[in-house]
């Protein structure tokens, strides 16, 4: 059983040019960092709404998670979906809520997490792109981030061992808060049901990860 | 060796039990391929089937 079955088209996996074939489950989890990065960055157009009502969950959690955001997607108008992304994200001088890792981890924003990100960003080779302004340690940039490691984005698609270090460093000590505190947010509904489908499934790489030796 | 090919059936059994798992979640993949209109951007390398030219603008293979 599979938490997302859908239409159409199909995906070829990445990485060709790695020596071992990235598993299809751990290519799916890409896809969801991906989603959730796509959505955290800027509100969903009219095209990628239309692709979200076309999800369907299974019986899972994270598949009524899936499912839950495919009605939502239904319901909205990209008007409507940006108004919230204002409100949760941008407002006048800041929005509802503050996605960085340093300000979860400190109450402030460009604080140490920050610091301790960039320092592994490093070393694995990543680098903010030119044209970002925003620090890196938004929500939607380190699941970016998490997508390129497990597909193989930025060069070689990463272990396991690697991808969870970095989720436990970057993304484990507050990213499950938030994604509780966007489905509470008071603007939120659409992006009510992303929090609800971020908090799950973080709760499920992190218990994933634990089982590793 | 054999010990971590038990480990990995045991994740992807794992994963696959709470409902991740299918290569068939194109739409997934889909809801993270689609740039606004009139951003042109180079597809980085490895990017492979997921093509998320407007949700990468965060970051690029820093170049030494």
């Amino acid at each position: 059983m599979t938490a997302v079955s859908a239409a159409a088209a199909q995906a070829s996996p990445a990485g060709d040019a790695d020596a071992e074939r990235v598993p299809e489950e751990e290519l799916f989890r890409s896809c969801i960092y991906g989603l959730l990065a796509r959505v955290l960055a800027a509100p969903p157009d009219a095209a990628l709404l239309l692709n979200l009502r076309g999800l369907m969950g299974d019986d899972t959690e994270l598949g009524r998670a899936f499912d839950a955001v495919a009605q939502a997607a239904a319901a909205t108008t990209p008007d409507r979906a940006a108004e919230e992304y204002h409100a949760l994200f941008i407002g006048l001088t800041r929005g509802e809520l503050l996605p960085y890792g340093s300000y979860y981890l400190t109450g402030f924003l460009h604080e140490k997490p920050l610091a301790a990100l960039r320092r592994d960003l490093s070393a694995l080779g990543i680098a903010r792109a030119e044209t970002v302004r925003e620090p890196e340690d938004h929500a939607a940039a380190l699941c970016e981030v998490m997508a390129g490691l497990i597909d193989g984005a930025y060069g070689a698609a990463q272990p396991v061992a690697a991808q969870r270090q970095f989720f436990e460093s970057h993304l484990a000590p507050w990213i499950g808060r938030f994604f509780a505190d966007l489905t509470g947010a008071k603007a939120a509904v659409f992006y009510k049901t992303i929090g609800e489908l971020g908090r799950r499934f973080v709760e499920i790489e992190r218990a994933a990860f634990a089982m590793e030796p | 060796m054999e010990q971590r090919e038990k480990s990995k059936a045991k994740r992807r059994d794992f994963l696959k039990l709470l409902g991740v798992g299918s290569i068939a979640g194109a739409a997934v993949a889909a809801t993270g391929a689609d740039a606004p209109a009139g951003e042109p951007e180079a597809k980085p390398e490895g990017a492979g089937y997921r093509e998320t030219p407007h949700v990468r603008k965060y970051y690029e293979t820093a170049r030494f």
